[in-house]
């Protein structure tokens, strides 16, 4: 199995690494005891561009060059931002980071705080992930007694500490500029952009904000090396990737694995178990919800940013909900338009409008109302929304929609011609794999 | 909750932020584990712990899915009905636990105000679908239509937790 563990050090380890003793014994904080004493902020900076390693919250931006960006001569403090808001669909990898190693993840803010100067780190974590709040306040905690955290971090001039703020349940939270203003105690809405966060971010200060994997990668980068690191992958995909994996396979989980290294066909079947007998794969959304959907055709593209790209969808966050023949992509698609009708913030009126629209719209085709018009009809209402609004929701929340259109027509033509489509029997039986 | 005892919660963590008003949040959750939703007076106490007036308060709060300004019952069951939950099962699991629960299957709270089930959106549970979660505390799955039964009556005869995360 092509599964190699560099952020998930706790399936290395083979325990969890709650503890911070366990954390230390399996490597932990070494990475941050070797960039205090051996390397400038600028060499840390430069050994993130180095990797190649590219944000793992689903826009893919070089990591590094997003640090370089941060103002050296601000009169206002720098911070690090973590978002752990993880509510894309099919996304949960960041979840058993927080839950299994969570000291990995304040090294990696630690040392993005290094690198940037900032003098604190703020982890916004959904408001639904209070079990793994808990976790990473007592890993703060211990952390703060041990020195790593605090006045004088391990021991070196370097000051620095971590904040925890939990979110009280809104995907649009997730977005960067959201969360800022969420985090600033507003109403979590987009903001208009530029300026770009690494200028104006949190109390209009310079601001790194990265992912949780992003940002748990770290350690190992500084630790082994940048060029290490960029060994694996393509020269534009480096290094690993965790990949949530579920729906109608039979081992849904989370698994890591080399950029480029496997295919989506190994990802589904040889990972992730295939599907019950007789059943065959019949749709993905790799990279979360937000993206165009893929059918059987793309099975042997390479999992990796430019070949997802190619094969016509994106990489995303890599949380990768598979379908079998079993299910219908008409009722799957709805589904999927009813997530963002319902997590719109409401600023924008093409956002707001048309998300509702298209949810009506699929509503009516799989109640059996739907006319051979309306398909055109989701076009254009998608057409008018992209490219007249703030965030990437509505960008990019309408690509499932359209790409299930234009791929899967037949399958709607035959849902308008046919009295809709009925629910279909869900798979229940399975127990949990991974 | 009073003024004085949101005071108590916030005061230790008002130097990790450059701006009062980062404290809403956490002052809001806080008030709201005492009955599970946000009275008036604990929109006001908010605002008198922070120091920013109860209209801005309420207006933040009613941002947020999980900060009820409406009462809720004893525990808040979500049920996670976004696609990798669909896919196995979450439609007939809503179905099943609002039938226990006797609401309606759009959710709502139950006559005898211990439970309110809800619809959820992905909860980041997707390996253990259809997943489940009971306040925000407890997430739970994949579960069966039979083991849906038996939380239900599990949280219409287990006691109260003294704080409600929501
Ligand atoms: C609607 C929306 C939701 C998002 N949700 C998340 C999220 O839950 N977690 C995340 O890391 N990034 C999310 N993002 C991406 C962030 O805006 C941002 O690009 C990311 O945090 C940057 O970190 P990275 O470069 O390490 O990926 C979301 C973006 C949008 C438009
Ligand atoms: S695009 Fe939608 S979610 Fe984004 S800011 Fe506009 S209304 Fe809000
Ligand atoms: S779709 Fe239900 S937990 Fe993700």
């Amino acid at each position: 199995m092509p599964i190699k563990n560099v952020v998930y050090r706790q399936r290395e380890a083979g325990q969890v690494l709650t503890d911070l003793s366990d954390y230390r014994r399996a490597g932990g904080y070494e990475a941050l005891r070797k960039a205090l004493t051996e390397m400038d902020r600028d060499e840390a900076v430069y050994a993130f561009v180095r990797s190649g390693l590219r944000g793992r919250g689903g826009a893919g931006f070089p990591m590094g060059r997003k640090a370089s960006f941060i103002p050296k001569d601000s009169v206002l403090p720098a911070y690090v931002v973590c978002n752990a808001d993880e509510s894309e669909p099919g996304t949960f990898k960041d979840r058993e980071l927080m839950e299994t190693n969570p000291f990995q993840l304040l090294e990696g803010i630690t040392l993005a705080g290094y690198a940037i100067g900032a003098v604190r780190g703020y982890i916004y974590i959904r408001g639904e992930y209070e079990h793994q709040a808990r976790i990473l306040d007592a890993a703060i905690a211990q952390a703060r007694t041990a020195g790593f955290l605090g006045q004088g971090v391990a021991g070196s001039g370097f000051d620095f500490d971590i904040t925890l703020y939990r979110g009280a349940g809104a995907y649009i939270c997730g977005e960067e500029t959201a969360l800022l203003e969420s985090l600033e105690g507003k109403r979590g809405q987009p903001r208009l952009k530029p300026p770009f966060p690494a200028v104006a971010g949190l109390y209009a200060s310079p601001t790194l904000i990265n992912n949780v994997e992003t940002l748990s990668t770290l350690p190992a980068i500084i630790e082994h090396g940048a060029d290490w690191y960029a060994a694996m992958g393509t020269e534009k995909s480096t290094g690993t990737k965790l990949f949530s994996i579920s729906g109608h396979v039979m081992k849904p989980g989370n698994y890591e694995i080399v950029l480029h290294d496997t295919t989506l066909r190994e990802l589904v079947y040889d990972i992730a178990g295939g599907f019950r007998p007789g059943r065959e794969f019949a749709a993905a959304w790799v990279g979360g919800s937000s993206v165009n959907v893929l059918g059987p055709e793309a099975l042997d593209t390479p999992l990796d940013y430019e070949s997802m790209a190619e094969a016509g969808s994106s990489l995303g966050s890599a949380g990768c909900i598979v379908m079998d023949d079993s299910g219908s992509i008409v009722r799957s698609t709805l589904r999927l338009a009813q997530f963002y009708r319902h997590e719109s913030c409401g600023k924008c009126t093409p956002c707001r409008e048309g998300t509702l629209w298209l949810e009506r719209i699929l509503q009516r085709i799989v109640d059996g109302e739907g006319r051979m018009e309306d398909l055109e009809l989701i076009e254009s209402l998608a057409g008018r929304m992209v490219g007249r609004v703030l965030c990437a929701l509505a960008d990019t929340g309408v690509l499932p929609v359209t790409s299930a259109v234009r791929r899967f027509r037949d399958d709607f033509v035959h849902a308008i011609e046919n009295g809709g489509v009925p629910r279909p029997e869900p798979m229940m039986e399975v127990p949990v794999g991974g | 909750m009073t003024a004085a005892e949101v005071l108590a919660h916030i005061e230790p963590i008002r130097h990790e932020y450059a701006e009062a008003r980062s404290l809403i949040l956490p002052a809001l959750k806080y008030a709201q584990t005492e009955k599970g939703h946000l009275t008036r007076e604990d929109i006001e106490a908010v605002a008198e712990a922070t120091g920013f007036s109860a209209a801005y308060c309420e207006s933040v709060a009613s941002f947020y899915d999980r900060l009820y300004l409406e009462p809720t019952g004893q525990r808040v069951v979500s049920v996670c009905v976004t696609l990798s939950c669909m896919l196995r099962g979450s439609d007939e699991l809503m179905e099943r636990i609002c039938d226990r629960a006797g609401v309606s299957h759009h959710g709502g709270t139950s006559e005898d105000g211990m439970i309110t089930v809800q619809e959820a959106q992905c909860l980041g549970y997707c390996d253990h679908a259809p997943a489940v979660q009971v306040d925000a505390e407890q997430t739970r799955g994949p579960l069966s239509l039979d083991e849906a039964d038996a939380l239900v009556d599990e949280l219409r005869t287990s006691p109260r937790p003294d704080q409600l995360w929501r």
